[in-house]
């Protein structure tokens, strides 16, 4: 059991912190509608800019939107409310993180597969528990390499 | 005359790098060195040629020859010399040319300088270089033509794009991470020639281990660079947007980084060929999936060159060097299969190794964010957008991941970690980053973001620092150094192992910089009349007054100026700035910036009224932000720490050879 | 068996491709209107000659609305004139209003006088509402909106006479065009 001691305690060590990174990214339950408006606004495109949202952007018709909101939220709207007044005008570009769960998924599926192929890997395929069998120093094995140049020359 | 000389050295260097491939491939096959000896002159020559082209455009750019079509779309008789020179790689066809340049630089340094070793695979490392740059210079005869001509020749140009004229990084930002596009062509060709030649061993994997950490140094500034230029220049207070063309330079650094670290895996215990291989193909594939992206127009980017032919040349460049670099590798497969065998589950193998993986995950979480809105409209025909909220959900947990590993991997030991070594080295960075993020607590620090970052690189930190104290007080005790001596001769004698701990401290400091200038961040928007103040963030900022007129240097240029003038904990005047550029649609913002190590005021304005002098003003406070950028000059300095050349003699004499060698123990890392 | 390994070449290589060149069938900055085959969005402005026209004034007759602006170079100088002889031909039939994208009143004016002016009214919309109700990204846009009130069609970028054509063919009765 305490074989497994280091890989255990790493291995939980590095989950916990990236799902904590994963938690921590997410918006907390907003207070005030100014930060409800401006999480919206993270997360709506500037329809004139290049990539970034309306709450970065300096155009005009970003700081419109970002009017719209204000005016949405303070009506009482939702955030799915809000969002989907948008998207009935600009269609699901608007919004800078796709909608469908299926994009969010495929990424973490695939570092997580990799993960567990590594460690299936490791585990499968372990040598003894000694140290990697003698090998030349790297200055022996240069001296080495250089030799058989020489001869190649 | 000019031009026609530019058009020449073009035809001439596409001529030399078509006779050098074939040159090369002849004497790899028949032996001839007199074959070899020409073909490395005409590579040579290949980048005189280009170095003649360059010269030719820049000269046309100073003389403002609009006959040029690339001078009359990118230069005016107002342009300053500077920006006529830099415009060299302001637009499709004079990037090519300074690419073209780069690249055949690259290629004529390496075969020169193996010239007389390496037999069996420089030829073939020398006609796969020769092969890439024919393909520039093809590119610049056919679809692509610096020197096209335009009649009627018209008295004035349309100047050059208006975001490259508005700060000097222009000058250092494409240049750096051209050389690190450019360069990874070069472990590319030696990855091509191993596989021709089956010489993947220990001595392939040196060389490019080394070619691949040159270019990484030069594409990680230049990436930094173009994250600071686009701070200081584009007005929305952030350094990284994901955006297509961004994400384009990032992929082959994350496939690059990868290869670096399992190569020190294949180093050290043999193995790894099928993988290392990968790496090298992938990473040269990655740096023309980007060039792509930038020149062909299929994605929309802050970046990209106006639509033209050149894309499906580029795309066939693809397609044909992924083909034959990963026919080569299932051809060689059965012959690089024999992986050896890892040692412990946790050790610093396996660490690299995790290392690896999730770097490659990191790849295809932005492969896929940059290319899914083109997979989505191709299928369905919709448009969808993939922006920051989902790169930073999906990237961020990746990162933290690798930055505990970073401190974690190199303090393991090679062979499998017992529970007590772990505590040994763990325990007291562990104990501290504890205490630490408690005492921040305790001063008031609630955001769980900070916090973390702060624990995890006092962490990283703490045990960075361990190992090099463990190392230093072990030599000056085995060799009756002071602690001084000690460090140095520690640190020059193994400038593997503490250039990658330069490296990764610098990392550590970009790391927490981007943490606390993301989370810590304050904005307002504001409008203020003349003489108006506003507070922001320990700042009071007063607005002075509202000027409009002509810039100095370019009187084309129209610039609305917001004077201002502010006080705090940095106190002085700045101007902040709309410019009216007359070939530009909109206005480009000029913000100003307020550096202090602690953090950074930066003023975009947004609007104006010049009739009452009322402006909208854009407002941030960010902290640590310059740190970001020392952070990414620390990387710099580590990693050429790390290439420098060990004093060392390389040739070893007779005598020294015929007595019996004391294997002197180089702590390679 | 060891043959199958040489598939991953084209496993690879041939989807890449595949995606990479649709990318150059399409424009990358056009994105999809959801609006086509709704409602058009209802609106009252002011134009460029002081009077107000809205929607209700326009109910049960098909009309454009070009969003153009006069810093839009060269795209909607190209288009100017067909949206013109568009309008000059149809007559009664066509209805054209002109949107101002984030430009100013008396640019826009200069841009008339230069390039002529057709004679339809053209809204001063200042805010950018109007453009963030049609979902616009940038000028020049064309809705194409049928006598029910039902966007036909959306024309993203310059028109031509041919694309003119096209368009109006679904709102317009046969006979007029």
């Amino acid at each position: 059991m305490k074989r497994w001691l280091p890989a255990i305690a790493l291995g939980g060590a590095l989950a916990l912190l990236a799902l904590g990174a994963v938690f921590v990214l997410q918006p907390g339950p907003d207070l005030t509608d100014a930060e409800r408006a401006d999480a919206i606004g993270r997360e709506l495109r500037c329809p004139d800019c290049q990539g970034l949202s309306v709450a970065d952007a300096p155009t005009g018709s970003a700081q419109e939107i970002r009017r719209q909101i204000d005016e949405l939220v303070a009506a009482g709207a939702t955030e799915d409310e809000v969002r989907a007044h948008f998207v009935a005008r600009y269609g699901d570009w608007i919004l800078l993180a796709p909608a469908s769960p299926v994009a969010w998924i495929i990424p973490f599926a695939v570092v997580i597969a990799g993960v567990g192929a590594l460690a299936t890997w490791l585990m499968l395929r372990r040598g003894s528990d000694a140290v990697p069998p003698e090998r030349p120093s790297p200055e022996a094995r240069r001296r080495l390499h250089e030799e058989v140049e020489a001869l190649d020359a | 005359m000019i031009p026609s000389m530019g058009h020449a050295s073009v035809l001439i260097g596409l001529g030399l790098t078509v006779y050098a491939a074939v040159a090369f491939v002849l004497a790899a096959r028949g032996g001839d060195p007199r074959l070899n000896t020409s073909a490395r002159r005409a590579v040579i020559g290949s980048f005189v040629a280009a170095g003649i082209g360059c010269a030719a455009m820049v000269i046309s750019l100073l003389t403002h020859d609009f006959g040029v079509r690339y001078v009359a779309e990118n230069n005016a008789t107002t342009t300053p010399p500077f920006i006529g020179v830099i415009s060299l790689w302001a637009a499709l066809e004079g990037s090519i040319l300074f690419w073209a340049l780069l690249a055949t630089g690259w290629a004529a340094l390496v075969l020169h300088r193996y010239r007389d070793r390496y037999r069996q695979l420089m030829p073939w490392v020398g006609a796969t270089l020769a092969t890439v740059n024919a393909f520039f210079f093809a590119v610049m005869t056919w679809p692509g033509n610096p020197f096209a001509l335009t009649s009627p020749v018209a008295a004035e140009g349309s100047g050059p794009n208006a975001l490259l004229q508005n700060h000097p990084f222009m000058a250092l930002h494409p240049p750096l991470l051209y050389l690190g596009y450019t360069g990874m062509a070069v472990p590319f060709a030696f990855g091509v020639a191993a596989l021709v030649t089956k010489r993947l061993d220990e001595e392939w994997l040196r060389i490019v281990r080394r070619w691949t950490l040159i270019p990484w140094t030069f594409l990680t500034l230049g990436i930094v660079a173009g994250a600071w230029w686009s701070y200081e220049v584009l007005g929305w207070g952030g350094y990284w947007a994901w955006d297509p063309v961004e994400n384009a330079a990032l992929l082959p650094w994350l496939t690059a980084t990868a290869f670096i670290h399992s190569a020190m895996v294949a180093e050290r215990r043999g193995g790894l060929r099928i993988w290392t291989s990968a790496l090298v193909i992938a990473t040269f594939v990655l740096t023309l999936v980007g060039t792509f992206l930038t020149r062909s127009g299929i994605v929309a980017s802050v970046h990209s060159f106006t639509q033209s032919p050149i894309g499906p040349w580029f795309l066939a460049a693809i397609l044909v060097a992924l083909t034959a670099a990963l026919g080569l590798l299932v051809w060689r497969l059965p012959d690089l299969s024999g992986d050896g065998r890892p040692s412990g589950t946790v050790s610093r193998e396996s660490a690299f190794l995790l290392n690896n993986v999730l770097f490659l995950g990191l790849t295809f979480a932005v492969l896929f964010g940059t290319l899914l809105p083109l997979l989505v409209a191709a299928t369905s025909g919709d448009t969808i957008s993939v922006g920051a909220p989902w790169f930073d959900t999906v990237t961020v947990p990746i990162f933290v991941a690798l930055l505990f590993l970073m401190g974690v991997g190199p303090a393991l030991p090679w062979g499998t970690a017992s529970w007590s070594t772990m505590r040994e080295r763990f325990a007291m960075p562990l104990l501290i980053a504890v205490l630490v993020t408690a005492g921040a607590v305790g001063l008031g620090l609630r955001e769980v973001a900070s916090l973390g970052t702060l624990g995890l690189a006092v962490f990283v930190g703490g045990i960075m620092i361990d190992e090099v104290i463990r190392g230093t007080r072990a030599r000056a005790r085995g060799r009756n150094e002071d602690h001084a001596t000690a460090a140095w001769r520690l640190t020059t004698r193994n400038r593997r192992r503490y250039g990658g701990y330069g490296v990764h401290l610098g990392v550590l400091v970009m790391a927490v910089a981007v943490a606390i200038s993301s989370g810590l961040a304050s904005d307002r928007t504001v409008t203020l009349a003349p003489g108006e103040t506003v507070t922001i963030g320990g700042y009071q900022i007063r607005h002075d007054r509202l000027v409009v007129e002509p810039l100095s240097t370019d009187v084309r240029v129209i610039e609305t100026r917001a004077e201002v003038t502010y006080s705090g904990a940095q106190n002085g005047s700045l101007d902040t700035a709309l410019r009216d550029y007359p070939n530009s649609q909109a206005a480009i913002a000029t913000p100003a910036v307020r550096t202090s190590l602690a953090e950074d005021l930066y003023v975009t304005l947004l609007a104006s009224d010049s009739a009452t002098g009322v402006v909208t003003l854009h407002l941030f406070v960010n902290p640590l932000v310059v740190w970001i950028w020392i952070g990414g000059a620390i990387v710099g300095i580590g990693a050429v720490f790390a290439i420098w050349p060990e004093r060392r003699a390389r040739r070893v004499s007779v005598e020294q050879r015929q007595r019996a060698p004391a294997a002197a123990s180089v702590e390679g890392a | 068996m060891h043959h199958l390994r040489w598939l991953l070449v084209p496993l690879l290589v041939i989807p890449l491709g595949w995606l990479l060149l649709t990318g150059f069938a399409r424009d990358p900055r056009e994105v999809a209107s959801p609006l086509v085959g709704q409602q058009a969005p209802a609106w009252t402005y002011e134009t460029l000659d002081g009077d107000t026209l809205s929607t209700d004034e326009l109910a049960g007759r098909p009309y454009v609305v070009n969003f153009w602006a006069s810093w839009c170079i060269p795209a909607c100088v190209d288009e100017h004139p067909v949206l013109s002889s568009a309008y000059q031909r149809g007559g009664d039939e066509l209805m054209i209003v002109g949107v101002l994208y984030q430009d100013t009143p008396a640019d826009a004016e200069s841009f008339l006088a230069r390039y002529g002016d057709a004679g339809y009214p053209h809204l001063i919309d200042a805010t950018g509402r109007l453009a963030i109700d049609f979902g616009v990204t940038g000028p020049p846009e064309t809705f194409f909106v049928d006598a029910d009130g039902i966007v036909q069609a959306k024309q993203f970028g310059p028109l031509t006479d041919a694309l003119m054509a096209d368009h109006l063919a679904r709102i317009l009765p046969s006979a007029a065009r």
